[in-house]
């Protein structure tokens, strides 16, 4: 959907008053940690190609996670 | 469960990559977010140059890093896999060396922005990769990473 032009306004003001944060501290906010169902179930997974990647994501995320294809 | 990623752990990837002289760039949001852009995530995602030599280089500085990788799990990284996911060690950790929207690395790595020695992929290809991605959640997130790109146009 396309932003309406006080949507910009507002994160024109939010991208200011990051650029007034040192990075140490943007970062801080900026990294979350929730558990992701399935994708963090697991210590490690490979894929040959990128393509394997996004149809193991479709096929085996929730979709709500928001890892499929957007149609 | 591991805690969130932070500065520090943004600063030993840096220092152990470079110390094994690996070429990689940061990508995704979290290259996005050391550009400046306020928005939330959850890890880490790197974009690696693939070759032998370079994954092997890797894969030592991952081990340095306290990432637990079993040998086929090193081999797997060293031959270069397209997309490698890592929670196996002190944060997670995403591994493209392919990725979607991008030709190569080298064309990455020509146009990369140094923020306080974190090599970064310039916000048009992390953006590029992520339309050519076309999930969801990187469709939602694109109106507002096209703003901030428009928005550090006019603060050049």
């Amino acid at each position: 959907m396309k932003p309406t032009s006080a949507q910009i306004r507002q994160w024109h003001e939010e991208f200011e008053a990051a650029a007034r944060r040192p990075l140490r501290q943007r970062m801080r906010y900026a990294f979350i940690r929730t558990y992701k169902p399935v994708l963090d179930d697991a210590p490690y997974r490979s894929f040959d190609s990128m393509a394997d990647y996004r149809r193991w994501c479709a096929d085996h995320l929730p979709s709500w996670l928001g890892y499929g294809p957007s149609v | 469960m591991v805690r969130a990623f932070d500065y520090r752990q943004a600063e030993e990837i840096r220092d152990a990559l470079a110390r094994h002289a690996v070429r990689y760039l940061f990508i995704g949001k979290s290259g996005a977010i050391l550009l400046g852009f306020p928005d939330t995530t959850q890890d880490a995602d790197l974009f690696v140059a693939k070759d032998p030599a370079n994954g092997r280089a890797l894969a030592a500085a991952l081990g340095e890093l306290g990432f637990d990788l079993t040998p086929q799990q090193a081999a797997e990284i060293e031959s270069g896999k397209d997309f490698v996911q890592l929670k196996n060690g002190p944060f997670d950790l995403d591994l493209v060396f392919a990725p979607d929207g991008i030709e190569t690395f080298e064309r990455a790595w020509e146009r990369r922005v140094e923020i306080e020695g974190f090599p970064v992929c310039r916000l048009d290809d992390i953006i590029a990769s992520k339309v050519a991605s076309n999930r969801v959640k990187d469709r939602e997130s694109l109106p507002r990473l096209e703003a901030f790109r428009e928005f550090l146009r006019t603060k050049r």
